[in-house]
């Protein structure tokens, strides 16, 4: 499993599970960047209302960029006008309401899986807006910024013939710095390729912030911070479903980068410890057999040496 | 590469083979302690001169040889920052199993990558010309593994930019 | 009463103390006898190659050389003189001529190999070259060769 899945697993398949039998259930889980979930059946008696709840460290941001229009349309009559306390926002379902037949059944849970998704594709979805509106003049629309992790954050810009995404992310320890250093290489490098001309470009620097948000307050200035910038072109968000897909694809970069960083390091301790046991061998084949010759005495008993 | 490299490999043979005459000798500072006296280090009479045998300057090996034990320390050739940070983990991890490697050091010499400790208690215990292949064949397999992991990263970066990239073309 | 007994060292003060310089015999040359010495060499040397006689450069640049304290200038121009001679010989020819030298001449060669070694990158180094040179010379000399040059407290 190379890419990450847009979808949030556990929604998915709990969700499933209810359609089929219904039960009383309050679960909190997490999910990327610190986001929060709480799954429960707020009325004791009446298994089939859920309340679906999800706090994001950024929510405020995202209203700001219109995430409460997305939400609405894409839940509809689902989305409640007042959050649980604690959290965010809320989605209300029925599961007796749910569509009866299998197709329609999965698109249903899996909307309700893409909630994350849905709530921060608000700035993106506006971003492509904005450069329809700029098509052809030589203006910036406005910097949006979405601090969704502690010290991290996406700044998405639009322009008259693209747009711009950046993300700021910090690698902890040297190690991580030098294997995202060598991935963000070949990300810069893989345009090259002909299958992958069209795809957007990608620019990386590891510790002066590029151009574009070179004036933002706040900007962290130390060896263990890392921008890519993401240049995404008109014909990624088209067509609605084309930019439904670019928006979904986009936000996971940051824990996508991260998570293949971790695998090289959990590959390269497990080719080590190979090795280590290999040398471990050869240097038994030194050692010399030690003869344990068995001691007899006079009267033919062995001695035993405990 | 490898006839460059088999001189230096069999230079390094044939000092340690000429190093590791090693006998028991106990401590002249403290009465019955038998220590190894390179790291003891006491008067100049028990110690030999070290020698140094060298390809360029960054893969070198220096031996210090003393009446009853040796030490060799070696250092490991880093080409660029990727190749210095598997190499420290790599040796990182070997030292840190210093026990069941018996005749590895757990700090390296100063200067030097990964040291190793050969007394006389251990020539006694071990063939000698198997400890030197064991050192010969390390020095060998740190070179190819350090290149091997440094391929299948760059490998593995390259897939990870690709599958990502072309997911946005779908 | 002093008060700082505690704080001498007394091993300075032991009679039976052994020096490095007693662990061998010095050099019976003073120091600018042996830099005059290693200049005179030098131009044999040089009147030697331009005759191609490599077996005979070698051999009066290998014979009581400078070591111990004090003679740095005349150690760095011998190693010198020696790394000319070792660059100009061709490979093919190189066992012919080790065969030619006598022991101590192979142990002293030796000496020079392993400290040219110790200093990669000063003047014309090369690795290969010494390395080259050290595994004919241990081919024919031994290990022994090896051994001497261990114990030998006479530093080039």
């Amino acid at each position: 499993m190379i890419l990450l899945e847009a979808h949030n697993v556990i929604i998915h398949t709990t969700l499933h599970e209810k359609l089929v039998k219904p039960s009383s259930l309050d679960v909190q889980f997490v999910d990327f960047d610190g986001v929060r979930f709480r799954l429960s059946t707020p009325e004791k008696d009446k298994k089939n209302i859920l309340l679906l709840s999800m706090h994001i460290r950024c929510w405020d941001e995202l209203v700001k960029y219109g995430a409460l229009n997305v939400l609405q349309r894409e839940y509809g009559a689902l989305l409640l006008p007042n959050s649980e306390p604690e959290y965010n926002v809320s989605l209300q379902l029925d599961l007796e309401q749910a569509p009866a037949d299998q197709e329609s059944r999965e698109a249903f849970v899996m909307s309700l899986a893409l909630f994350k998704r849905n709530a921060l594709a608000a700035p993106f979805e506006s971003a492509f807006q904005a450069q329809k509106r700029l098509e052809g003049g030589s203006q910036l629309g406005d910097l949006m910024a979405i601090h969704y992790r502690d010290e991290e954050a996406i700044y998405v810009q639009a322009g008259s013939d693209r747009v711009t995404v950046i993300f700021s992310t910090i690698f902890q320890d040297e190690t991580d710095r030098i294997f995202g250093k060598v991935f963000l290489q070949e990300f810069v490098d893989a345009r090259r390729q002909p299958s992958i001309q069209n795809a957007p470009q990608v620019l990386y620097s590891s510790r002066d912030p590029p151009l574009e948000i070179r004036h933002v307050p706040g900007l962290r200035n130390s060896e263990e911070i890392g921008y890519v910038t993401f240049v995404i072109f008109p014909r990624h968000f088209n067509n609605p479903a084309i930019a439904a897909a670019t928006v979904s694809h986009i936000q996971s970069f940051r824990d996508y980068l991260h998570y293949h960083i971790k695998c090289s390091k959990a590959y390269m301790h497990s080719r080590m410890r190979h090795r280590v046991a290999e040398f471990q061998k050869v240097l038994n084949r030194a050692k010399t057999e030690q003869p344990t010759a068995e001691r007899k005495t006079v009267t033919g008993r062995t001695v035993v040496s405990r | 590469m490898s006839n460059v490299l088999r001189p230096y490999l069999a230079a390094v043979r044939s000092t340690l083979t000429a190093a590791l005459t090693l006998e028991n000798f106990s401590s002249q500072v403290v009465e019955r302690h038998n220590k190894p006296e390179i790291e003891a280090g006491g008067s100049r009479e028990v110690l030999l001169n070290p020698l140094v045998i060298s390809r360029n300057e960054n893969e070198r090996v220096l031996i210090e040889p003393s009446v009853n034990s040796i030490r060799l320390s070696i250092k490991i050739k880093q080409a660029d920052e990727i190749e210095r940070i598997l190499c420290h983990k790599f040796t990182r991890f070997m030292m840190q199993r210093a026990e069941s490697f018996i005749v590895l050091r757990r700090k390296p010499v100063q200067g030097y990558d990964i040291s190793f400790l050969i007394t006389n208690t251990h020539s006694e215990t071990m063939l000698k010309h198997k400890i030197v292949d064991f050192i010969i064949q390390f020095m060998e397999e740190v070179d190819k593994e350090i290149s091997e992991m440094k391929l299948s990263l760059n490998a593995r970066a390259r897939i990870v930019a690709e599958s990502y990239l072309t997911a946005f073309n779908a | 009463m002093d008060v700082n007994f505690r704080k001498i060292d007394i091993d300075v003060y032991d009679e039976d103390i052994l020096h490095e310089t007693e662990l061998y015999d010095s050099d019976p040359r003073d120091p600018s006898q042996v830099l005059s010495d290693a200049r005179q060499k030098q131009v044999a040397v040089r009147t030697a190659l331009a005759r191609s006689d490599i077996v005979g450069a070698l051999s009066s640049i290998l014979d009581s050389p400078p070591y111990g304290p004090g003679v740095d200038e005349a150690k760095d121009l011998t190693l010198q003189t020696l790394l000319t001679i070792l660059n100009t010989t061709k490979a093919a020819e190189i066992p012919g001529v080790v065969k030619a030298l006598s022991q101590d001449e192979q142990d002293t060669l030796m000496k020079y190999l392993y400290k040219g070694m110790a200093m990669p990158g000063w003047g014309d180094i090369s690795g290969s070259v010494l390395l080259g040179w050290h595994e004919k010379l241990t081919e024919i000399a031994g290990t022994g060769c090896i051994v001497r040059v261990m114990t030998d407290r006479r530093l080039v």
